[in-house]
């Protein structure tokens, strides 16, 4: 403790910025520990190596483009395609965004702020949702870019990438809400990683199964239903409903009209509440 | 002008009241608020904070409604929880610039509050390592600088002194009464300790089970409850006999004694039994008295 320094306590009479600055602060906050920037290395590890392989599809496409003029797969079927690790990144980044200050009840240093607790959430989901949202959009803009470089024969398909990166939004906002419901139910991160997986795993195993099941009983039009019990093939139907796009489901076709644009709502609304419920009870403690 | 104003306030919660009829003021400076255990000290403070709703009463803080006003409130205050609520992976630097940042600073103010407070509380190079690797001492003193980053006008500080050494209690009540004083920064401190408060506050407010039962300026208080703590390393009963000879109030407090202090005397009978004692003194310290004599003292009045 050494004395030197001692030049006595200074007042602060500079500018005390409002609500949009301090919600913004936080969200970049939040954001950069999505990707571990400002963290330790091994925080970076995670997010930056999922994300260098959802770029390896997108070289492999425009190395195919460029040498033997065909594409590898199209734009509206990127995110189902990967969907694997789009999962295992909004398993293992969302609980870091939310279990933390659960785990080591830092929100009343936040609430005893201007900060409100629904402007702390929904810092947190933006932050995730951008997070999401950047990790499928750039591979998808890289390969258009590449696509429009190499020029292949007939017209760049502009209005499928921009339906797909329309489409990411929506799925950002849908897997990070569920996310961080999942993962803010338990203050411990280990377990919200398994918990966001799991039900993954569940949605993912259980759609052909009960489709199937349906299927072979000769429930045809109920089979269909099943796919949207994962939140890809949702997204998908929806993107299917509007644009008219492939639909990338192993067989069997998805039910048309509003219901899954609707599913897709109903599910961000319960995500929603849930983390309300979830921080009105850790905002009274 | 009051900094606090409480007016028949209470709060409810579905099995306890946690606080009953509680009327009170204080002024600037350093308040302490005294009492037991779940006295509802920290529920005061939620209030004070506008973050939790009360059943009956008003309550005003800095001359602002705790009720309709509470966002203007927690932009002029700031608040050290009793509760550990540090994370351990960041460091103190970029914990206290992010809150600081959470109170409205802009980013280069955030910076330059945040050093600044760190060294007036006294964390010098270790303010850049990780806080998961800190000391219970240097902990409350993370606690402190994010509550008074954002230059409050006034801190409430929960149990500050809970865990630490009693150097570390030394040095934190030292701080507290220099940000009451030098810094210009008034301070509600709570304590379950009288006797800490004593060196420290301009007024204590002591509060039993919700209810007020004592505001008064500090003088007032020492004058009633003046005692000495006394601690040998070995021979205490030895030295308690003595100093009953000499005609002292003595009664034991675990391995230590408490001696009521007349005047001047007390002190030399105290020096006087342990050198003929021929004792290893080891602790002689003013009023660290405990919150049960003042219960004990309001009962007997009563």
């Amino acid at each position: 403790m050494s004395e030197i320094y001692d030049i006595g306590y200074r007042h602060y009479d500079g500018p005390r910025l409002g609500r949009a600055h301090t919600t913004l602060a936080l969200g970049v906050h939040s954001l950069r520990g999505v990707f571990g920037l400002g963290r330790p290395a091994r925080s970076k590890i995670m997010p930056f190596s999922l994300a260098a392989v959802m770029m390896f599809p997108v070289v492999v496409s425009i190395a195919m483009m460029a040498l033997v003029q065909q594409r590898l797969g199209d734009y509206s079927g990127y995110a189902v395609v990967m969907q694997a690790v789009i999962a295992i990144f909004l398993a293992s980044q969302s609980p870091t965004v939310v279990a933390p200050d659960l785990r080591h009840r830092v929100l009343p240093l936040y609430l005893s702020r201007p900060v409100t607790i629904a402007e702390y959430v929904g810092a947190k989901v933006a932050a995730m949702t951008v997070a999401m949202f950047l990790l499928v959009a750039v591979p998808l803009t890289v390969m258009f870019i590449g696509d429009l470089l190499v020029d292949l024969p007939g017209p760049p398909p502009t209005g499928e990438y921009l339906g797909a990166v329309a489409m990411a939004a929506v799925l950002s906002v849908l897997l990070s809400t569920i996310g961080l419901a999942l993962a803010a139910l338990t203050p411990r991160r280990g377990l919200g990683v398994a918990s966001v997986i799991t039900v993954y795993l569940l949605s993912t195993g259980a759609a052909p199964m009960i489709f199937a099941a349906l299927y072979s009983t000769g429930h045809d039009a109920a089979a269909a239903w099943a796919w949207l019990i994962n939140p890809f093939w949702l997204v998908d139907a929806v993107q299917a409903g509007l644009f008219g796009t492939t639909q990338h489901i192993p067989e069997g076709s998805y039910p048309g009209g509003p219901v899954p644009a609707l599913i897709v709502l109903a599910l961000i609304a319960a995500a929603v509440a849930v983390l309300a419920a979830r921080y009105r009870k850790a905002a009274a403690q | 002008m009051h900094i606090l104003a409480i007016e028949g306030l209470t709060k409810r919660f579905p099995t306890v009241t946690a606080l009953d009829r509680l009327t009170v003021t204080a002024g600037p400076g350093v308040t302490g608020l005294v009492g037991a255990n779940g006295a509802g000290k920290s529920t005061l403070i939620k209030i004070l904070l506008g973050l939790l709703p009360v059943s009956e009463g008003r309550a005003t803080v800095l001359g602002l409604d705790a009720f309709t006003q509470g966002a203007e409130i927690r932009r002029l205050v700031g608040y050290m929880p009793e509760h550990e609520c540090l994370p351990p992976d960041v460091s103190a630097t970029e914990l206290v610039v992010h809150l600081a940042r959470m109170s409205g600073l802009p980013r280069t103010a955030a910076r330059e509050r945040a050093a600044d407070v760190l060294r007036h509380v006294g964390l010098a190079e270790e303010r850049y390592r990780p806080i998961g690797g800190y000391s219970t001492g240097m902990k409350q003193r993370v606690k402190l600088a994010q509550a008074l980053v954002h230059d409050p006008k006034l801190i409430f500080l929960d149990e500050p002194t809970n865990g630490l050494d009693p150097r570390g209690r030394d040095e934190m009540l030292t701080l507290i009464r220099r940000i009451g004083t030098e810094f210009g920064i008034s301070v509600l401190v709570t304590s379950h300790l009288l006797g800490e408060l004593e060196r420290v506050c301009d007024h204590v407010i002591v509060i039993d089970a919700g209810r007020l039962l004592r505001s008064s300026a500090l003088t007032e208080f020492t004058q009633a409850t003046e005692s000495i703590t006394v601690e040998v390393e070995e021979g205490a009963d030895a030295l308690a006999g003595r100093l009953a000879e000499l005609g002292q109030t003595v009664s034991p407090l675990g391995r230590t004694l408490l001696v009521e202090v007349r005047g001047p005397e007390t002190y030399d009978a105290v020096r006087d039994a342990a050198a003929d004692l021929d004792l290893c003194l080891i602790r002689l310290e003013q009023g660290r008295q405990r919150i049960e004599d003042v219960f004990r003292e309001e009962a007997a009045r009563v």
